[in-house]
Order: structure tokens, then C-alpha cells, then sequence
């Protein structure tokens, strides 16, 4: 007990003699850990600000009928209510589907004679402008939820001189029907050339009736994440092939994987600058010790004691320092998630025990210049020669 | 000294890595596909489902397949990093063990598209680019080798070969189903696309140019250009700008002047921006740049504290000497500037030295997290070895003050 009590009293001694010291090292590591911790949130952070931003390049996932759809009339087609059985969320972010049916029919302007052959899509679902990302224009809103509304891609409008608010002939093998344009929509891609309209008028036009072509989703999460809903998906809808898209889920991937390494890297790199940084403040401390260790071993602490002594004081220093630095860098996280990614982000507290471990070991590496005084000759030390 | 160095190299290898990075990431996203989509202005309506247009080979207009050079001569030419054009033509393809013209056994329809894979395309200056639908689309995996530009050869998409059991190596006859000539194309390669391409025949754009009867044409044009992401000035009109405000949007690469450009080159044409590209990889390139800014900041904030504490460390330990100097009547001031005179010459060697090992450092973190290696900047250069003089001199200045103000006496007495 009496050993014990004069462990810790030289321990306070030694944190307590120099207080300008004490706060250059607990800066030091608290700096360090700060930048760790907020780092580390970040990582885990960006990976799941980044999944909803890339959700900017629409659908990810695509069901499809089973067998390969060349043909365009009898081709293979999905029931409607698979849309229903496709879950509306996924961890925890809801998942925008959108179910297609696509004709080849004949348009017309309303009015006019002349009727060309065109691509009429019906839709039906949550969040078509997430699954086809595009600039709408001439928006007229309260027509979107008409049940003869249709929007109209931008050359498709150009080639039949529509605008929003005009009507539109549609004709399919002597099928017709008609509809009101409530949008025109720029994409860049095929959907410039089609019209979406209402599931059921496509499905009247085909005579197809609670049929779909295809039902596309766009799932927020990591492309590991997608793969494994594609497969639970696959297990749920057994008639239907779910398959992902492989041009974004790709490029994704390697992006996710330069951002986290470069976040990794720069976590390395302070951690390191921090111990030089640590480093440099204790070899001042062993300088100035030497006349304390020569009169330890002069009355016969022995060398395992000495050493002890200093590496609780390292990993005192490094608890300290890294408890209140990684507690400001997460905090200071939510912050930079705000500057980021425009969201603040979420504080992690997984993160804090591992920034804190961190914070201790480089504490303890950083202890290092201690090693000289092991090796101290008390002797010599008194006589000033060392 | 050395943590002098170390501190510095860190800080030159975050300076060099994200000077390089933002051109390097943008880069990185044009594996996304191309932004940018060439189809003919007066067309008749594409029939395009799930990427096969449904129309006839005869319908519609196409675009001459020589005018693809000037694509290297607009104002942002160097920003054009691939194109590919792209002609379908629907087919009756068979091999020749389900049919041959004595015995007509089972005739697949499929969609033969034809493109470039790596085409060297004559530029009007007189020298050539090498681009193609390999460098377009890089998400397309090839089991075997990509057919040889104007030869023989074939890729079968994943679905079409598991459907019609032709492997590699087998031969596969092809006919455009309006005309009545007929190709044997020799398999040499299983493409994976994870889209429609899967279900189709690809071969080289001169083949599909010669069965749909249309020599030297093609229908689309996928073009992947860098492009600066859109902010609030790229989203006007440019019909209503200034021409001081219009030279300024021509001579930034968004992606709207680059299509402007496009269409000034090739007549007739309708260049329009891929908006989910374009869109998706302005978002996360704008967030990823700041986040790399952020990250460059921290790593310097950590070599600044590390230089000052050992700046710090290395004048306290000098305190005999500076005690011995003050003895023998030198005054603070002297003791001072020779202190800080010592410390500047560090600064320099200790910045110069970590500049050399953060280059190095630089090239083994670039080549391991973004696959290519920053060139070494003089200017990086420059603003390490002002940063460290800054710091050191920063990281002296406390315990010099303190210096200045010791009574020699006790100092060597060692108390």
C-alpha cells in the first residue's frame, strides 16, 4: 500500500511540475486526437452522404422479366403487382420504384393528321424524377396527378411542336387514347424521344392489362449494400431477374475507395505528426529528469520502477489528452459534415474509443527519448557529465 | 531537425497529392460513361427501349462517320477524353451448326451494334487520336480479346451467348434482316455490360456500316468530356448573356459550352448533356473537392504544431548555452537573432530535406489511393520552405521571449 501511495504521488509530482509542458503535450495529443476523431466520423460519414449523392445518376437496380426481351410484340412482361411486393425502404432510406411499360404506338398532336410512330412508357410508382433524372420545364403541377396527364421528353416535344397543356393522340394497332402534357423533360437519354404517360393508358394501348416491361428502383447504399438487396430481392421475386446496373455501381466503388484511403492516409499522417510532435516535448522532459532518475538509482529504485513511472505518466497523458481532443473533433465533425456535404453529420461515439486507444498508443511511442534515462549512471549524472 | 523534415514532408506530399487530386478525381468519374450524347438533328423519332432502336435501318438520317476529328479541335479539344459512335443494326444472326442454305435450321433476331474499340481517328491537324468504346464505356468487362477495327471478329453480350450457346472461338453468321448479304464473324470475346449490350452482337462500326448498307455513317455519339461542375452562372441562358459574360462561358469547360462547341463542328448534329451524369458527378466532385481541401488543411494544422513543439523543444534545451552567452555579455537581443538566426538555416535545410522525402512520400500515397503520381511543383517548394521558416520562428518565439529574460546565474548552476 505504502509503495503504492508513493507510485502516485511522484506520478502527480511528475504530470504537475510543469504546467506549461503539460499543456503543450495535452495539446499536442488532444490536437491529434481531435483531427482523428473527426476524420474517422467523416469516413464513416462521407460513405453514406456520398451513396445519397450519387443517387443523382437514378436507378441502380432493374427487374426484368425472366427470359430476354428482343421482341418487341408478345415479348415477355411482369405482373403489376410485383411493384407492390418491392420494399418501400431500405436501411432506413425509402426506395424510389418506378414500374414501365413500354409501347411502340402512334402520336399525333391533337388535332393534327399526320401521326408518327413513337415510344409511349406508362408509369406507375413512387419518385419517377429520382429514377430519370432530367430538368423538367414548363412544369404545370396541378395537371401531374390528372389520370390522362403525360409527360413528353424534350425531342419528342420539338419533333411534335407540343407544350405543356396541349393534348396529345395516341394509337396503338387501333387502339386509341389520349392525354395532356404536364411537363417536358430533358434527360440527355433515350427518354428524350418517349412519352410517359399513366400506366393504364399504355396498358390499354397494348392491351396488356396489368402487365409492366420492367420496374426499376434506385437504392441508397454502398454498391456492397445493393448487392446484397439485389439478392434478397431476387429471393422475393422469384419470376423476375433483378439485376443491377453495373455502370455507376462501378465507378461508385473506386471512388468510395480513393476517398476513404485518402482519409485513412491523412489519419496516419497526423497520428504520426503528433508523435513527433509529443516526442519532441518528452525529450525536453528527459533532459530535464536526469538529475531525478540519478537520485532515484542512487537510493535504489530500481530500473523497471523508473520506467513504470513514465509510461503510466505517457498513457495518463494520452487517456487525457485523447478523451477531450476526440470529444471536440467529433463535435467538430458535425460541423465539417456540415461545410462537407451540406448535412451535419452524425456523430458516431464508435468512433471515440477507437480514436482514444489510438491517441494512448502514440502517447506511449511517443514516450520514447524516456528510453535514455534507463541507461543513466547515477554517478555521472550527479558529477554533470551526462 | 528531423522532425523538422518529417513535419515538412508531410506537409509537401498533402499539398502536392491535393493539388493533383481535383484534376485526377474529375477524371476519375468520366468512368461513369459519357456526359454527352451526338445524335442527328433532323431525325425522325428514335425507337429506343431499354438501349435497341426499334426502327428500320432505312429510317431516319444518320452522320458522316469523317467528321469525328474535328471533335480534337474545339476550344476545349484537350477536355474531349473519348468518344465513341455507334450504329445498331437489327440482325438475323445464326452459327453455322443450327443453319446453313441447304437446311434452314433456327435464325436468332438480335441487335448488332457497331462501334469503335480502339479506333485511331485522323485528326485535321494531321496527327491521330486513339479513342473508342473502351475508353467510353470502361464498366464493359471482355472475357477474350475486343475485335480487331475492321476485321472479322465479334463480341457476344453474356445473355446472347448463354441463350444461343456460342462461346469463343465459334463462328456466327449475321445477316441485316433487309438486305440479303451475310458475314461470318469469328467470336472473340464475351461482353458484360450489365445492360441491354448484354443481349447483343458487337462488332466493329465498318462491319455494321457495310451490312446496313451505310458506308462511312453512324447514328450516336457518346462523348465523355471534363467538365467543370455546374454552378449558378453555367445554368443561364447563354442567349441572355453579355458577350463579356458569353466569352467567359465559352471559355470554361462546363459541360453546356463544350456541347455548344460540339455542334458548332459537326453540322446537323443535336448534342445533348447526359443530365444524370453530368448532374451525378458534379454533386459528388464538388463535395469530394472541399473534402480533400479540408483534409490538405488538417494534415498541414498537424505538421504546423509538430514543427513548432519541436522549434520549441530544441531552444529549451539550450538553455546552458544561452546562460554561457549572457555571462560572457552578450544582451538578449543578440542572443536572440543569433537563435533565430540558427533556427531560420534549419527551417531551410529541415524544409528542403522533407520536400525531397514528401515528393517521394507524395508518389507512394498517390500511386496507392488514386493510382497515379503528382509531379513534383516548385511552387510546392517555395510554399514549404516559407511555411517552415514561418513555423519555426513561430514555434521559438515563446521560449526565446522566455530566454531573454533568464539570469544566467542559476541556469549554470543547473538548478
Amino acid at each position: 500500500m505504502g509503495t503504492y501511495s508513493m507510485f502516485w504521488r511522484i506520478e502527480r509530482r511528475l504530470l504537475t511540475t510543469n504546467y506549461g509542458r503539460l499543456f503543450v503535450i495535452l495539446l499536442a495529443l488532444g490536437a491529434g486526437a481531435a483531427v482523428t476523431s473527426a476524420l474517422l466520423n467523416l469516413q464513416i460519414d462521407a460513405k453514406k452522404r456520398l451513396t445519397t449523392e450519387f443517387r443523382a445518376l437514378g436507378a441502380n437496380v432493374i427487374v426484368a422479366p425472366r427470359q430476354a426481351n428482343n421482341e418487341i410484340s408478345g415479348g415477355a412482361t411482369l405482373d403489376e403487382g410485383l411493384l407492390s411486393q418491392v420494399p418501400t425502404q431500405y436501411e432506413g432510406k425509402p426506395i424510389p420504384a418506378v414500374g414501365f411499360l413500354y409501347v411502340i404506338g402512334e402520336v399525333a398532336k391533337a388535332d393534327a393528321i399526320h401521326f408518327e410512330p413513337a415510344v409511349i412508357a406508362g408509369t406507375e410508382g413512387q419518385g419517377l424524377t429520382q429514377i430519370r433524372p432530367g430538368r423538367r420545364s414548363e412544369y404545370i403541377a396541378n395537371l401531374e396527378n390528372d389520370p390522362d396527364a403525360c409527360e413528353i421528353g424534350a425531342k419528342a416535344a420539338a419533333q411534335f411542336r407540343v407544350h405543356a397543356g396541349d393534348s396529345l393522340q395516341l394509337r396503338n394497332q387501333g387502339r386509341i387514347a389520349s392525354c395532356k402534357v404536364f411537363a417536358v423533360v430533358a434527360t440527355g437519354g433515350a427518354e428524350d424521344t418517349q412519352i410517359f404517360t399513366k400506366l393504364k393508358t399504355a396498358q390499354g394501348l397494348a392491351d396488356l392489362d396489368g402487365r409492366l416491361s420492367l420496374m426499376q428502383l434506385s437504392v441508397t447504399a454502398t454498391p456492397d449494400s445493393v448487392k446484397s438487396f439485389i439478392v434478397s430481392l431476387s429471393q422475393r421475386l422469384p419470376s423476375a431477374n433483378v439485376s443491377g446496373i453495373k455502370q455507376f455501381a462501378e465507378a461508385e466503388g473506386r471512388i468510395y475507395n480513393r476517398i476513404s484511403g485518402l482519409l485513412s492516409a491523412t489519419v496516419l499522417l497526423v497520428l504520426f505528426l503528433t508523435s513527433l510532435c509529443v516526442m519532441a516535448g518528452m525529450s525536453n522532459v528527459a533532459v530535464e529528469r536526469k538529475n531525478d532518475v540519478g537520485l532515484m538509482k542512487a537510493i535504489g529504485g530500481s530500473i523497471q520502477r523508473v520506467v513504470r513511472l513514465f509510461l503510466t505518466e505517457a498513457i495518463l497523458l494520452g487517456i487525457g489528452g485523447g478523451l477531450i481532443g476526440s470529444f471536440v473533433g467529433i463535435l467538430t465533425s458535425i460541423w465539417l459534415g456540415k461545410a462537407v456535404f451540406g448535412v451535419a453529420a452524425q456523430p458516431r461515439w464508435i468512433v471515440y474509443p477507437v480514436s482514444v486507444t489510438l491517441t494512448v498508443l502514440v502517447s506511449i511511442a511517443s514516450a520514447f527519448p524516456l528510453r535514455r534515462l534507463a541507461t543513466i549512471r547515477p554517478a555521472s549524472v550527479f558529477r554533470g557529465e551526462e | 531537425m528531423a522532425a523538422l523534415a518529417m513535419g515538412m514532408a508531410v506537409a509537401t506530399a498533402a499539398l502536392s497529392v491535393s493539388l493533383d487530386v481535383g484534376d485526377r478525381l474529375a477524371e476519375e468519374f468520366r468512368s461513369l460513361g459519357a456526359n454527352l450524347l451526338v445524335t442527328p438533328q433532323a431525325d425522325s423519332l428514335p425507337l429506343e427501349i431499354g438501349g435497341v432502336d426499334y426502327r428500320p435501318a432505312n429510317a431516319g438520317t444518320y452522320l458522316p462517320e469523317a467528321d469525328l476529328g474535328k471533335l480534337k479541335t474545339i476550344f476545349w479539344r484537350f477536355n474531349i477524353m473519348a468518344f465513341a459512335p455507334i450504329l445498331e443494326v437489327p440482325v438475323q444472326a445464326w452459327s453455322p451448326a443450327s443453319k446453313n442454305w441447304s437446311s434452314p435450321g433456327t435464325v436468332g433476331n438480335a441487335t448488332l451494334i457497331g462501334t469503335w474499340s480502339e479506333h485511331s481517328v485522323p485528326i485535321p491537324d494531321g496527327t491521330s487520336y486513339v479513342t473508342g468504346i473502351q475508353k467510353t464505356n470502361p464498366w464493359w468487362h471482355v472475357d477474350g480479346n475486343w475485335f480487331g477495327e475492321g476485321s472479322e471478329e465479334c463480341l457476344v453480350g453474356t445473355g446472347f451467348s448463354k441463350n444461343s450457346g456460342v462461346k469463343i472461338g465459334d463462328t456466327l453468321n449475321v445477316q441485316a434482316s433487309d438486305s440479303s448479304g451475310w458475314r461470318a464473324l469469328k467470336v472473340v470475346g464475351v461482353l458484360s455490360t450489365g445492360g441491354p449490350e448484354d443481349d447483343a452482337v458487337v462488332v466493329s462500326l465498318a462491319i455494321a456500316q457495310t451490312l446496313a448498307g451505310k458506308p462511312g455513317q453512324y447514328r450516336r455519339l457518346y462523348v465523355s468530356a471534363l467538365t467543370k461542375p455546374e454552378d449558378a452562372f453555367a445554368r443561364k441562358d447563354p442567349k441572355s448573356m453579355t458577350p463579356a459574360e458569353f466569352d467567359t462561358w465559352y471559355c470554361t469547360p462546363y459541360i453546356s459550352a463544350i456541347a455548344l462547341q460540339i455542334s458548332e463542328e459537326l453540322k446537323g448534329t443535336d448534342v445533348r448533356v447526359i443530365r444524370r451524369v453530368a448532374e451525378g458527378e458534379g454533386n459528388v466532385l464538388t463535395r469530394v473537392r472541399t473534402l480533400l481541401w479540408l483534409v490538405t488543411f488538417a494534415a498541414l494544422l498537424a505538421a504546423a504544431l509538430a514543427v513548432g513543439a519541436s522549434a520549441a523543444a530544441s531552444v529549451i534545451e539550450r538553455r546552458t548555452e544561452i546562460g554561457l552567452m549572457k555571462a560572457l555579455g552578450a544582451n538578449s537581443g543578440l542572443v536572440g537573432v543569433l537563435l533565430a538566426a540558427e533556427q531560420l538555416l534549419l527551417a531551410f535545410v529541415g524544409g528542403g530535406i522533407g520536400y525531397a522525402v514528401g515528393i517521394v512520400l507524395a508518389r507512394a500515397l498517390g500511386e496507392r489511393i488514386f493510382g497515379f503520381a503528382p509531379e513534383p511543383k516548385l511552387f510546392v517548394l517555395l510554399i514549404i520552405l516559407a511555411l517552415a521558416a514561418l513555423i519555426t520562428l513561430l514555434g521559438s518565439a515563446f521560449p526565446l521571449r522566455q530566454a531573454s529574460r533568464y539570469d544566467p546565474a542559476p541556469i549554470l548552476r543547473g538548478e
